[in-house]
């Protein structure tokens, strides 16, 4: 099993080194005659002002949540989807009901108006 | 594949479960849909329907026992009791809120379900065989209760003590699921009765069962943050005074309750390895006995008193637990019933005085009680009475029980920390009366009785009255409900 | 084959404890976050040497995917990012006396186990009754439909109790916030301004730039 893998761990390697040594060679290579002007922004609009750093709603902090919530419903589904055709419909009706329960969830996250953007 | 076989499940024995589960869902719903603000009272009703409902489908249960689900759930009298007794517990929690939460501008229609969602989280512990199904019990009790304990918006104390209840919980939840693990990795199985049957299959030897005493640890641990035993209690004053009133007192009866029946089950389960559990046990219940009453001694601020006082009465429960082979777990049924009832009791006065915007919780607010309120006040001493232990009172006959029991069981010398630390108690709880009696009051404070509340303390006292003064047929009814629990 | 998979271990193991002390180490906690994604991607890696792929998925899809991603949310929603002013009540040497205590107390409980548990023996035969090892994910997918059955609905429950407890504690009621417009409404609203009824809005004057500011519920209804 591993070895299918391997594939994935040396593109992972390659992926890594392929961008990485262009700029670690221009690092060594280049010439390095530090100016002002050189420095400044350049063609960029105006000279940034205040922090990068702007507070974020907490409508974003709530759809993040809800995400989590779904994605881990996906870890309960997918081993219930690999094995679909072995479970039948008594699988099948297992399944509709975790689900009926968690979409009574959504329901009320729908109704409560959280998924609305403001 | 042909060779799968459905597995038996019995849905019968989890109907208190499912109806409260399943009304909590569609309240839920209905909440939001067809209930208008303002008018979130009637989901309070709703939701203390489906309680009774609850409660009313398990009467036929009485002669049934068994187990579905791969043995993962059972249902024994035992569980039933105890599932009444929190059904009641939130039923009288949601009482006291119906006019709380609007009172306190933090009415939201959610209060309500999630309350029953925690309920349904304490009847999976009660009814748990299994390690898993235990906590996956804990888990959704202690996830409504983070909520509701924050549930209280613009105060910021219940958001803090929202978070740190939630912060320390998750902590706990990671010792207990490593001790699962640990567990499951020494004895091949996640079920009590085949953790049982692993330690039973050769005389117990401590050194050769490391791994699994490492479990069994880090589990007590998780426990004992639940239950707030002495060293892992600390939370508990700081997250009580700062949740809103009806949560702190569903909290002090019902996750303590919950997590107090559970252990049980898991002493009996450890049964051969009780020469390891039960000292660890001892000296747990020793130590939150003594520091429990003691820091109780020195608040002033009576919802802070009220939870040490509850940690100190998870003490003298732990006693129970110990000797729950013999009678043990008759004179645990009994102390959780008194105490869920006179505690709720008490955190129902509490409510009768807190108004908007100022916490009347000093216990300076509580004198001269007797000239304003005469029968608030006489709730109150009884709540106090039965608390401290003073017959005739639930209280006392709870703590006679279970002291008969572990001096029964051979814990003479738990049962003289408990009778002693009995005394320190009486003198917190006796301040409180001789305050509301015998002096002037301080400071005007105004208590408002609503229904819900008059009904509650009404209840909450009655039960508190009969049970000490003729605990004969709730004693019989208790023994009668362990005859299935062989362990 | 056996040294290779050493060394991939030892890799692996050292990405993992590196990024974990650089989570707790570096100041700035945007960066924190992103060393603490690249633990999970090596416990993800972790999993796989073990051969145990549907943990390597979840550990991607949930804590790569999807933790990680709150994480930075709720940096996003915190004001100080740098820690700085920010009051610790309990600090010095009292911080570092009891998290030593703790430790050591934990370590009392694991290291013996660790070294006197005889780890190479083979599993006890489990007892009657308990279900099968698991290997895959079907067989997985499996034991959620029949063994455990009721811990899977639970589950579901768990979650949905969850969700609720989000938009219970974070979610403003509308009453409460200012609403912007929807694509749909911002449309009807140009229309309106375009051709507007003839005594209320003067001709000339230049429509609203409808985004610009957000408009409350009440003035969209007019």
């Amino acid at each position: 099993m591993l070895a299918n893998y391997a594939f994935i761990a040396i593109f992972f390697v390659a992926a890594v080194t392929f961008p990485l040594a262009p700029l670690v060679l221009a690092f060594f290579l280049r010439p390095k005659r530090p100016t002002p002007i050189k420095q400044s922004t350049y063609e960029c609009g105006l000279e940034a002002i205040g922090d990068l750093r702007v507070q974020f709603k907490v409508q974003y902090y709530l759809y993040a949540l809800a995400f989590v919530i779904f994605d881990i419903e996906v870890v309960f589904l997918y081993p219930w989807a690999v094995a679909f055709n072995q479970l039948g419909l008594y699988g099948f009706t297992a399944a509709a009901v975790f689900l009926i329960i968690l979409t009574a969830g959504l329901i009320y996250e729908w109704r409560k108006g959280a998924l609305e953007w403001v | 594949m042909e060779s799968l076989q459905i597995p038996p499940v019995d849905l019968r024995l989890l109907t208190p479960l499912l109806i409260v589960v399943g009304w909590a869902g569609a309240l839920l719903l209905i909440d939001v849909f067809f209930v208008p603000d303002g008018r979130k009272k009637i989901t309070g009703y709703l939701a203390i329907a489906g309680l009774a409902v609850a409660g009313l489908a398990g009467i036929p249960l009485w002669n049934l026992s068994g187990s579905t689900f791969s043995g993962m759930l059972v249902l024994d009298r035992y569980s039933l009791a105890l599932t009444w007794i929190f059904l009641i517990a939130g039923a009288l929690s949601i009482a006291v809120a119906l006019d709380y939460l609007p009172r306190h501008a933090i009415e939201q229609g959610e209060y309500y379900p999630l309350i029953m969602f925690a309920v349904g989280g304490m009847i999976l512990m009660a009814q748990s065989a299994d390690l898993i199904t235990l906590f996956l019990g804990i888990e959704l009790l202690s996830i409504t209760l983070y909520i509701l304990t924050g549930f209280a918006y613009p105060r910021v104390a219940s958001e803090e003590a929202g978070m740190k209840y939630l912060v320390l919980g998750a902590f706990a939840a990671g010792f207990f699921v490593y001790g699962i693990a640990l567990i499951f990795g020494a004895t091949g199985a996640t079920s009590l009765a085949g953790i049982a049957a692993y330690l039973g299959r050769q005389p117990f030897a401590p050194q050769e069962e490391t791994l699994f005493l490492a479990g069994a640890s880090l589990v007590l641990i998780g426990f004992s943050f639940k239950i707030a035993l002495v060293p892992f209690h600390m939370w508990t004053p700081d997250v009580y005074e700062g949740s809103p009133t009806p949560v702190a007192a569903f909290m002090s009866v019902g996750t303590k309750g919950a997590a107090l029946a559970a252990l049980l089950r898991v002493t009996l389960a450890l049964e051969e390895a009780q020469t390891f559990w039960l000292p660890i046990l001892a000296v747990l219940a020793a130590a939150t006995m003594i520091l429990g009453n003691l820091g109780a001694l020195g608040q002033s601020n009576l919802k802070r008193m009220l939870a040490y006082s509850s940690i100190g009465h998870a003490g003298y429960i732990l006693l129970g637990i110990m000797v729950a082979a013999e009678r043990g777990a008759e004179a645990f049924l009994f102390y959780i019933l008194a105490y869920t009832l006179t505690n709720l009791g008490a955190f129902g006065v509490l409510i009768a005085l807190e108004q908007r915007g100022e916490a009347a919780w000093s216990i300076d607010d509580f004198a001269g009680l007797y000239q304003r309120r005469p029968l608030l006040a006489v709730a109150m001493a009884l709540f106090m009475f039965s608390l401290a232990g003073v017959p005739p009172t639930a209280g006392f006959m709870g703590k006679f029980f279970i002291f008969t029991a572990a001096y029964a069981g051979g814990l003479g010398w738990l049962v003289l920390i408990g009778v002693l630390t009995s005394a320190i108690a009486a003198y917190y709880y006796l301040r409180v009366v001789v305050k509301m009696f015998m002096q002037e009051p301080v400071r005007e404070v105004r208590p408002e009785l609503t229904r819900g509340l008059n009904t509650e303390i009404l209840i909450a006292g009655v039960a508190t009255l009969i049970l000490g003064l003729l605990p004969t047929p709730i004693v019989l009814l208790v023994e009668r409900s362990l005859v299935a629990l062989g362990g | 084959m056996a040294t290779v998979i050493q060394i991939i271990f030892g890799l692996i193991a050292a990405l993992i404890v590196g990024a974990a002390v650089m989570v707790v180490t570096v100041r700035n906690v945007i960066h924190a976050a992103l060393w603490l994604i690249a633990c999970f991607f090596g416990v993800g890696a972790l999993y796989l040497l073990l051969e145990a792929e549907f943990l390597a998925v979840v550990q991607v899809l949930v804590y790569v995917g999807a933790i990680s991603i709150l994480i930075l949310f709720a940096i996003m929603l915190t004001r100080q990012v740098t820690g700085e002013g920010v009051r610790q009540l309990v600090g010095g040497w009292r911080l570092w006396l009891t998290a030593a205590i703790s430790a050591l107390l934990f370590a009392v409980a694991i290291v013996p186990t660790v070294i006197s548990h005889s780890w190479n023996v083979p599993a006890p035969p489990a007892p009657p009754g308990t279900p099968e090892p698991l290997a895959g994910v079907a067989e997985l997918g499996r034991a959620f439909v029949y063994e455990f059955l009721l811990q899977f609905q639970v589950a579901g429950v768990l979650l949905t109790v969850a969700l609720i407890g989000a938009i219970v504690i974070a979610f403003e009621e509308r009453a409460r916030r200012r609403r912007v417009l929807t694509l749909a409404e911002e449309h009807e609203l140009r229309k309106r301004l375009a051709h507007p009824p003839p005594v209320e809005a003067p001709a000339g004057e230049p429509a609203p730039a409808p985004r610009a500011t957000p408009i409350s519920e009440g003035e969209v209804q007019q």
